[in-house]
């Protein structure tokens, strides 16, 4: 159906993103494409879709051929007919402003006749489920409703190739497992070819007929999801107990996964190690916090202590960002109070509260406006008013040494969220507020990011963070705090909160896995390694 | 609720046909009861038949400036007061004179009745054309405007258009990175609208870029072929109508010869429309949204000629 022949490109000779890359994509098939971040899985299903290189700059070299026609030099639009191609934020990417118009953009592009496109649109809203949706507003939709608009119209126009780079990334973990799903049965039903990009490996690797992995040397390699995984270092706890355990083949699914496990015979397993708390440090008491007319967060008590790692889970849209700030006073409270180690922070100027209170917030990049890497540090030491290259020496401790001059906009996430953890740690405040830490690192990185968060809170550190990352949480939180509309309708000890029990869907791949009390974790059950 | 709904069927083009008329109007108004007549009807229209969208949350807006030419005017009217001998004064304010080396200029004096009227009625006359100018704004959707362009300017009008979706996204990218920009605190020795611009500007280019591929990605940028030759003579026939149209206004505006200059402004808008119309064949799209003028747009449309044609004879025979 799609087909790569020798495709190479990049910025420059000497490092391509993409290595003689050759695939063959047969029709009807669903291929997941996973690779570590920044290994170039975007660049290869822009290549397929003809964005690489016309909308990135670069060299490319070699063919393009879809559908049996070769496409090798056109541009993306030459192909759209076949092609439906959807973005990470399907809201960055919409043309119209009404779900109608939005599923017509392609066809009035293709010069589809008025009322063949009419009925056109409402067989893409039909076979997706959205004809509820015809006449809504764009804006007014969910994240996940967003995204399946953006699917719909990616496939208004007939195409039977669906490209999708990292649909869920934005959603919560119910909506994203849902339009997986949803992706899935549409493959089926409508006899599509899907490729997608996806970090969260486990949420649809049994659901797929192919994976494609994208090696950091831009080579590129097509198989069985078992063989493929096998030594797949970017995987999820579910991937990576198959791996240590040496099950051949490697199981997929956690039902699979869990009988096999039974069959283990494996030493006691660990106990998660917590620190000893200390005093009392962040106490918040009836937090409440209004937009115009809605109320994000109401009326939440919280008390932090010393060496204490709290996260905060919920749906989106359930308050979790709004408390993070409304702690930290970028967010004016409309009643309650905050206080840190007993003192409270009402009245303080914002940069008073830094000295109390660093903050990561979600896009941590807003923070980086400085042309190079060593001006970001001179910037760093200079605010805060510490002796030269004390943030270049934290920043370290947290990613490997960088070369000065660099652009910080061009390092990768991971490289982005230490830059901005060193910026906002070299102030030495008591308590770190992160606002999803995760979001777009790979497997590798997060337990990197993990690691940091744990040394720090063994440093005498208060950590509070946002997150809808199970797996994350449970290698790094000792407490979990869960919200639904601004309310805080749980607060238990992470083997709790994460714990196997009938119903709850917080529960580690671990947790359902082993179906042992307390035990969340990799590490709990087998040694590190 | 019902009156929205009407509001949404008429095409966007006759609310600029009913603004330009009350604008005309309001023009050649000679009382304060016309002026404040035309000031009400545009501002009950607006209020009547606005939707709940961005563009139809300016009335304030445009109340404000109205106001404030009004204002201004009989502030001007004051301070520079030129009353004649005769008229019956209303307040009395103390005379001076300021010279620049240029003339005597007096400033304030007695403020007669005729000329706070006159002030008065040359402001209610600017403001009912700004309120008029606000019954347009306000009432027609820019979208569906843009969407009744003609196919030579499709591109430019989806520019447009999309512009006007990443308006609202501009400003929740300010906001977010202005709060961001606090947690780092602020430097001695950087401005902080750098801090601000930078990650902004950032963001914005970065979403252009992205929406740019999408877009192109969804067929955006497919043409119809069409002949070199095609090519060139719209190419040059634009350039001729434009080329008669500025010797047109020009002779129209020296007062050399009235038909002469018609004529060729004539000539030349002829000869722009069908270098538009050649240009517009490359332009092989279709649309979903049936912009068609329905019965209500013609009897608008004939309502605002009737007006026209009304107000033009009367002004006519007051003269």
């Amino acid at each position: 159906m799609i087909s790569l022949k020798n495709f190479t490109f990049g910025y420059n000779s000497d490092e391509p993103k993409l290595n003689r890359v050759n695939l063959d994509i047969e029709a009807s098939s669903f291929v997941l494409v996973c690779g570590a971040t920044g290994s170039g899985k975007s660049t290869l299903l822009k290549a397929m879709v003809g964005l690489v290189p016309h909308f990135s700059g670069g060299v490319a070299s070699g063919t393009r051929v879809v559908d049996g026609i070769d496409f090798s030099r056109a541009m993306p639009h030459e192909s759209a007919h076949l092609i439906g191609f959807v973005n990470q934020q399907p809201e960055g990417a919409f043309v119209a402003d009404t779900v109608v118009e939005e599923l017509a953009f392609a066809l009035e592009q293709l010069a589809i006749d008025r009322d063949e496109m009419i009925v056109r649109v409402d067989r893409a809203l039909e076979a997706t489920g959205l004809t509820h949706l015809r006449d809504r507003k764009l804006i007014e939709l969910s994240g996940g409703q967003q995204q399946r608009v953006a699917i719909a119209a990616a496939l208004s126009a007939g195409q039977k190739i669906l490209i999708l780079d990292e649909p869920t990334s934005a959603l919560d973990p119910a909506a994203a497992t849902e339009l997986l799903e949803f992706i899935h049965d549409l493959c089926r039903t409508q006899n599509l070819t899907a490729i997608i990009a996806e970090h969260r490996i486990e949420r649809l690797v049994d659901l797929v007929d192919q994976v494609i992995v994208v090696n950091s040397d831009g080579s590129v390699s097509m198989g069985a999801p078992e063989t493929q995984l096998q030594n797949f270092k970017f995987v999820p706890p579910l991937i990576e107990l198959g791996q240590r355990l040496n099950w051949q083949p490697i199981s997929l699914s956690i039902a699979d996964a869990s009988a096999r496990f039974a069959g283990e015979k494996l030493s006691e397993p660990k106990k998660i190690a917590h620190l000893e708390l200390g005093s009392k440090s962040v106490e918040a008491s009836a937090v409440t916090i209004d937009y115009s007319n809605t109320r994000a967060v109401a009326a939440v008590n919280l008390t932090a202590h010393i060496g204490e790692v709290i996260a905060v889970v919920g749906e989106n849209g359930s308050g979790k960002t709004s408390l993070l700030w409304g702690l930290q006073g970028g967010k004016k409270l409309s009643a309650g109070s905050v206080s840190v180690a007993g003192r409270s922070l009402e009245g303080l100027s914002a940069s008073a509260r830094l000295d109390h209170l660093a903050m990561v917030p979600q896009q941590a990049a807003d923070l980086l406006f400085m042309p190079t890497l060593a001006e970001e540090f001179a910037q760093s030491d200079e605010i805060a008013g510490v002796s030269p290259s004390t943030t270049a020496t934290l920043f370290e401790k947290f990613s490997s040494r960088l070369d000065p001059a660099i652009h910080p906009r061009d390092l990768s996430c991971g490289q982005q969220l230490a830059l901005v953890l060193a910026i906002q740690l070299v102030k030495d405040a008591p308590v770190v507020l992160l606002d999803e830490p995760t979001r777009g690192l790979d497997y590798a990185a997060k337990k990197q990011v993990a690691q940091v968060l744990r040394q720090l809170a063994s440093k005498q550190k208060t950590l509070i963070f946002a997150s809808h990352d199970v797996e994350f949480i449970a290698q790094t939180a000792d407490r979990v705090i869960e919200l639904s509309a601004g309310r805080i309708v749980s607060d238990l000890p992470v083997e709790a909160a994460l714990g196997y029990r009938p119903g709850n869907v917080l529960a580690s791949q671990i947790a359902q896995i082993t179906k042992l009390d307390s035990v969340i974790a990799l590490q709990q059950v087998v040694a590190d390694g | 609720m019902m009156l929205t709904d009407a509001a949404k069927r008429v095409h966007p083009t006759s609310w600029w046909l009913i603004a330009i008329t009350l604008a005309v109007v309001a023009g050649s108004a000679s009382s304060l009861l016309q002026t404040g007549l035309i000031a009400l009807a545009s501002v009950a229209l607006i209020l009547l038949f606005r939707e709940d969208a961005p563009w139809a949350r300016s009335l304030g807006f445009y109340l404000s400036i109205a106001a404030a030419v009004v204002v201004i005017r009989v502030l001007f009217r004051i301070v520079f007061s030129f009353s004649g001998a005769s008229d019956s004064v209303l307040i009395e304010l103390p005379r001076y004179q300021v010279n620049f080396g240029l003339g005597a200029i007096e400033l304030l004096g007695n403020v007669s009745a005729q000329a706070m009227l006159g002030a008065l009625l040359d402001g209610s006359r600017l403001a009912a054309i700004i309120l008029a100018i606000a019954v347009a704004n306000t009432l027609a959707n820019p979208r569906k405007l843009l969407k009744s362009a003609p196919g030579a300017l499709y591109e430019i009008a989806t520019s447009v258009s999309v512009a006007i979706n990443l308006a609202p996204q501009l400003i929740e990218s300010f906001a977010r990175v202005r709060r961001a920009r606090a947690l780092r605190g602020q430097s001695a020795k950087r401005s902080a609208l750098m801090g601000l611009l930078i990650p902004v500007l950032e963001d914005t280019l970065e979403r252009s870029l992205l929406l740019a591929a999408s877009m192109d990605a969804r067929g955006f940028g497919r043409r119809a072929q069409q002949s070199v030759r095609e090519l060139i003579t719209a190419r040059v026939l634009g350039l001729v109508g434009l080329t008669l149209n500025l010797i047109g206004v020009f002779i129209l505006l020296s007062g050399f010869s009235a038909p002469l200059a018609l004529g060729l402004l004539l000539l030349g808008l002829a000869s722009a429309a069908i270098s538009v119309r050649i240009t517009s064949r490359r332009n092989a799209r279709t649309s979903i949204a049936r912009s068609r003028r329905t019965a209500i747009d013609y009897a608008l449309l004939a309502a605002c000629a009737v007006a026209l044609v009304a107000n033009f004879s009367w002004a006519v025979t007051t003269i």
